[in-house]
């Protein structure tokens, strides 16, 4: 036939309802991934040195202290504070959030038990969220500088742990944030493709649970050694430590100083 | 136990943007009966239990034996295939309604085009159209065959999607049914050609980042898809793909 002009296809009407897959379009795998990746390293990472520290109130408030001090006395700390601990961890916290509220919980018509994991990363990273916020704001930016005075830190948390309630929600948090860091874990392997077989991810699965139990236990453990085994710990186990100099400066020239401006007498 | 019948509320909506009703039905007992075979005795007598007419129930179905993927819908409030539900092992009144998570097209008719859409999005096909005889395609050893053979099972009813926490109007996620079909086709020996365009479409939003591992698309999948394995694998894949084009490309 002449009019053999290939027929133009009529235009499909916009669909109503899902819109398909938009490819080549967007940043949100790259986005996703690395709020996968920030859950493992670095604020897992964290979690655990975190914990592993704590675990150090056992040895009592002058250990805790020690402790205290190592950390803060690592070099670039407030950019390793900030870099690997504080900007990840708020990514990873809002970006968290954004995804929570975009899924739609169905656990009350199909109550299946990984459904309800799905459900129970949300409502533990919420919890965790909004521990973290307040733990934050009153650990380490409100009240007593521990970064200048470590030797109060054991104090500042057994007069925070002194509240009941304040006791409830450590203990809930811990629970919380170690049971969201487990099934993390578990996920991160699950998505990006190392445990693809359900074997694979049955085992890796009993793994991530005991290494959840016995991170929880070690920070329940440290909760304990804060209220209870250590009672009335003093105000700062380290008075007057200005960074690095473990004596008050010295005031007076020492004798037969050819610089009597220049104080420095001998110990 | 003698039942004489079975009762039946089923959620109708005349057409897309009708508002919905629900009827309510009492059908004589028969055994072994599924839900197509009660749809059907409906049209035969389309009277509700009150007595009054009505029309008969609008649903898809074709092959009435769980392979043509036409008849899902929700039964008893849960995504099923209607023929493979036995009415003999569903709590009464069993009630029916339209898969939620797609447009209505008439009482529990769906417009699952999104499925097709997203199938043409990632090439889900083996390239195989020439202007002359390609001749024989490559072989395909027999441990490719045992791989691809679940994932071939497809049958496209949209279950995974139906109950995937993920697959909403607000993510427009892809769904697993589309990812198992990426995971067939790259592993085609013809098919793998189309393999990195097909990784690069998933990695777009709503692509496989989306999910979140509820892993209710294998729960609930009536041909038992290796759905999560399917998942997790093109996962990887994707982004291996991603960092090759971010550093080679």
């Amino acid at each position: 036939m002449a009019t053999a002009a290939s027929p133009t296809p009529p235009a499909a009407p916009p669909l109503k309802g899902v819109q398909p897959l938009r490819a080549g379009v967007g940043h949100s795998f790259f986005w996703r991934r690395l709020h996968s990746l920030s859950g493992i390293i670095p604020i897992g990472a964290f979690l655990v040195e975190h914990i592993i520290s704590n675990f150090e109130t056992l040895n009592g408030p002058l250990a805790y202290a020690q402790q205290v001090k190592f950390l803060n006395s690592l070099p670039l700390v407030r950019i390793l504070e900030w870099g690997f601990i504080f900007i990840p961890l708020a990514f990873h916290a809002f970006y968290g959030l954004f995804i929570a509220i975009r899924g739609r919980v169905n656990v009350n018509v199909y109550p299946w038990a990984s459904n309800w994991m799905y459900v129970s990363q949300r409502i533990t990273g919420v919890i965790a969220f909004i521990y973290i916020i307040q733990h934050v704001w009153r650990q380490r930016f409100s009240g007593i500088s521990l970064p200048e005075n470590p030797g109060a830190a054991f104090h500042k948390v057994q007069v925070e742990l002194s509240n009941p309630w304040m006791l409830a929600i450590y203990v809930i948090a811990m629970i919380a944030t170690t049971w969201h860091f487990a099934y993390g874990i578990w996920l991160f392997a699950a998505k990006w493709g190392i445990t693809p077989g359900d074997k694979a991810r049955k085992k890796f699965g009993y793994v991530c649970a005991v290494f959840g139990v016995a991170l929880c236990l070690m920070g329940l453990t440290s909760i304990y050694a804060v209220v209870y085994k250590y009672p009335n710990a003093p105000a700062n186990v380290m008075p007057v430590q200005p960074a690095g100099i473990d004596l008050p400066a010295p005031t007076v020239p020492p004798p037969n100083s050819t610089n009597p401006q220049q104080p420095g007498e001998a110990r | 136990m003698a039942q004489s019948t079975i009762k039946v509320e089923i959620k109708r909506q005349s057409t897309p943007d009708a508002p919905s009703t629900t009827e309510k039905f009492e059908i004589p007992y028969r055994p072994g009966m599924n839900i197509t075979s009660l749809l059907g005795e409906i049209a035969l007598n389309p009277v509700d239990v009150s007595g009054k007419a009505t029309t008969p129930v609008t649903y898809d179905s074709n092959c009435l034996e769980e392979i043509c993927g036409s008849c899902a819908m929700l039964i008893n409030g849960k995504a099923r295939m209607a023929c493979s539900a036995l009415v003999d092992k569903l709590e009464q009144p069993i009630t029916l309604a339209p898969l939620s998570k797609f447009p209505v097209v008439r009482d529990l008719a769906v417009d699952r085009s999104v499925l097709f859409e997203n199938l043409k999005k990632v090439k889900a096909w083996v390239p195989i159209d020439g202007s002359y005889d390609l001749g024989s395609g490559p072989r395909q050893a027999p441990q490719i065959q045992e791989q691809r053979y679940p994932l071939s099972n497809c049958i496209s009813c949209t279950i995974c999607m139906e109950v995937c926490p993920q697959f909403n109007d607000v993510t427009g996620f892809v769904g697993a049914a589309t990812i198992a079909q990426t995971k067939l086709f790259n592993m085609d020996p013809s098919g793998s050609v189309l393999k990195e365009e097909r990784l690069r479409a998933l990695a777009g939003d709503g692509g496989i980042q989306e999910c979140s591992f509820s892993q209710n698309c294998v729960q609930a999948c009536p041909k038992q898809l290796p759905l999560t394995e399917a998942i997790s694998d093109m996962g990887r894949d994707v982004f291996i793909q991603q960092v090759k084009d971010l550093f080679a490309r």
